[in-house]
């Protein structure tokens, strides 16, 4: 290797001294100031002094005189925006306190480790969000756990209350039936009985009404679609409606159209409801001049339009009709608790489609709807002879049984009775009934638990189940267990007596 | 009688407020913006004790980390007292704290150390377990909470580790 000479070498030294801008303390074993060499004014030390001691001229070298080995202290701020590495080297008792200016170096050390820091603690704000974020999802989750349990006892709640009202019911209006069929009354009698059946229905209409508003707020709502008769459907509804609208002198008729299928495949039940409510409203509301539904059939969709010449109903109220509980002022002093509309809506959406209102104050009002409704064809079936068909009638009320068995004995049905599920249970394997009509909530044994019993057993044959719940999980848990047919109190004596011949066949 | 010097030193993990903490009790300034620290930041005070007595403090505010590296270690020497600085608003900083009093202590011996919660201005995020804070107070630390951007006890953090090394 060449030599360098010692001119060259330096040269070097100086410069590297200058860009390193190197300082240089000696310092001896007392800890005073020998001597200095370089750029110590860079550093700030302006007024060194020999044979004074360095840690009264140079604060931060305090503690660091009895070091033994070389110390080297990395990027010392030492005020200023100057930055530097301090090595300090005890050399032949004596110490060099080495002083280099690591600025650059340092902000680029400083950039990256801002970085670093920075992404750490967005990292950490991050996980304690996500924390916070979970702790509320838990919390929430929670709540609905309670809120759908809360809204599992109100229809508990609701499905109980309407059993023990609806049994009472069952009885009241069938007797009172067996009464007036009986046409043995005075005309004062007739009137009292009139006035009983009338307020019984009002009560019934109630209780489906609140019973119908609590299911569709909570989803429990199942369509049944089966094959309609409409235009039988609509027939019937005219003859309801026709009495009560001469009774206000008012016009009324249901324009039917040619072209209606003799069958459509709806839940008849609900858009027989939807209609009766749109009608009882337009009757209800109109003094005087015209009620009247018209319907129309297209492309599997079934329109209707209820159109009267009553007050009409502003654009405010046109807003809010449609929600449960909103009464019209003008219907203050009528009947009616501000349902039938809510549940009109919320029916036909379930059927597939819309209603809507359209009304000008003193021009009367339309209410504009349609459901979907495909057709099929038409089967004729034959009526077949129930004569001795064996029946059996399960009910723990014994009122309920006697009407029911009234009826039944009537068509020439042979009945066999018994109060509660286990009897029933007995009966039937003594018996071998043709049908049996199961009442679902008894004593000793209930309508479930029997026929679950008895499909156990091997009975195959046909079971009505008549409830007096209306909430569709009461439906879905009879027919789970083994019923045929759900039928709900009060039950209609003609439904009854065609439910049977239907399952029968 | 000359003024009695003292090395002081700022330890903590990083973010928790210790330049903050040094530029309020020696500049009476603060800034929101964070700017870390690299190596060490050396700044003097002259405090005035109840007794009257000065003492300069050099003060070695010395970059964060969760725990003693050599290069930080090399920093201590010569050190008569410290603050060890939490992030009220972060609960892992106080470990941070634990495990440095724990190295120093290894590493110097017994030195005079008051605990500063800082950020006292952000209660809305404050993490810190009161429990644990009781608990540490009964075992004789000196804990302070602070905050440097309101100045709260800031000047008496420095005060309190002065009348520890008296």
């Amino acid at each position: 290797m060449t030599h360098i000479p010692a001119s060259v070498v330096g040269y070097i030294q100086s410069m590297w001294m200058a860009e390193m801008i190197l300082t240089y303390l000696h310092i001896d074993v007392q800890g005073r100031l020998i001597d200095w060499g370089g750029y110590p004014q860079h550093y700030g030390l302006t007024t060194l002094t020999k044979n004074k001691l360095i840690v009264e001229q140079v604060d931060f070298l305090d503690g660091f005189l009895d070091i033994t080995h070389t110390e080297v202290l990395q990027y010392l701020n030492i005020g200023g925006n100057r930055c530097i590495n301090v090595h300090i080297v005890p050399l032949d008792g004596s110490i060099y306190v080495l002083l280099f200016d690591v600025t650059d170096e340092h902000d680029k050390q400083q950039k990256m480790q801002q970085q670093v820091n920075e992404l750490s603690i967005l990292t950490y704000r991050q996980s304690q969000l996500l924390q916070e974020l979970e702790a509320t999802r838990k919390k929430l989750s929670e709540e609905k756990g309670q809120l759908e349990q809360a809204i599992k006892l109100k229809s508990d709640f609701i499905a109980t209350l309407s059993h023990e009202l609806r049994t009472p019911l069952t009885s009241i209006m069938g007797y009172t039936k067996l009464l007036d069929d009986a046409k043995q009354a005075s005309d004062y009698e007739t009137n009292y009985l009139d006035s009983v059946k009338k307020n019984a229905n009002h009560l019934l209409s109630l209780i489906d009404n609140v019973l119908d508003q609590t299911k569709l707020e909570i989803g429990q709502i199942e369509l049944h679609p089966n094959n309609c008769n409409v235009k039988q459907m609509l027939e019937d509804l005219k003859s309801l409606f026709l009495p009560i609208a001469q009774d206000k002198k008012l016009l009324f008729d249901i324009k039917i159209p040619n072209n209606l299928p003799a069958q459509l495949v709806i839940d008849e039940l609900r858009f027989r409801q939807i209609l009766i409510n749109l009608i009882t409203n337009g009757i209800k509301f109109t003094a005087k001049g015209f009620v009247e539904l018209k319907i129309t059939w297209q492309s599997n969709k079934l329109y209707f339009i209820v159109t009267d010449s009553g007050p009409g109903i502003s654009s405010e109220s046109q807003q809010k009709i449609f929600t449960a509980f909103h009464r019209e002022s003008t219907a203050n002093t009528l009947p009616g608790a501000g349902l039938g509309l809510a549940i009109s809506y919320h029916l036909v959406e379930l059927m597939g489609g819309q209603l809507s209102v359209e009304s000008s104050p003193q021009f009367g009002s339309n209410f504009t709807g349609f459901i979907s409704a495909d057709s099929i064809q038409f089967t004729n079936t034959s009526n077949i002879n129930h004569t001795n068909i064996k029946i059996l009638l399960v009910d723990d009320s014994i009122d309920l049984r006697s009407l029911i068995e009234l009826y039944l004995e009537n068509e020439g049905y042979a009945v066999i009775t018994a109060s509660n599920g286990l009897e029933a249970v007995k009966l039937t394997l003594q018996t071998k009934p043709d049908i049996i009509l199961m009442d679902m909530q008894m004593p000793v044994l209930d309508g479930y638990n029997a026929v679950q019993q008895l499909r156990a057993k091997k009975f195959n044959k046909p079971i009505i189940a008549l409830s007096g719940s209306n909430i569709e999980h009461d439906r879905n848990y009879a027919f789970k267990v083994g019923c045929n047919e759900y039928m709900t109190k009060p039950v209609d004596p003609e439904n009854l007596l065609n439910a049977i011949s239907q399952i029968i066949q | 009688m000359g003024i009695l010097q003292k090395k002081i030193c700022m330890i903590g993990d990083f973010s928790v407020g210790k330049t903050s903490l040094v530029a309020k009790f020696v500049r009476q300034t603060f800034s929101d913006k964070y700017l870390t620290t690299v190596g060490v930041k050396i700044d003097t005070k002259l405090l005035t004790l109840p007794n009257g007595n000065q003492m300069k403090f050099i003060l070695w505010d010395i970059a964060g980390s969760e725990s003693l590296t050599t290069t930080t270690a090399s920093y201590l020497r010569g050190v008569a007292g410290f603050l060890l600085v939490v992030d009220g608003t972060r609960l892992p900083t106080w470990n941070s704290a634990l495990n440095l009093r724990e190295a120093v202590e290894k590493q110097l011996g017994n030195k005079p150390f008051v605990i500063l919660l800082n950020k006292a201005d952000l209660q809305d995020q404050w993490e810190m377990d009161e429990q644990v804070i009781e608990e540490k107070t009964k075992q004789g630390w000196k804990l302070l909470t602070t905050s440097a951007k309101s100045g709260m006890n800031v000047e008496e953090a420095f005060l309190e580790l002065a009348l520890l090394m008296t």
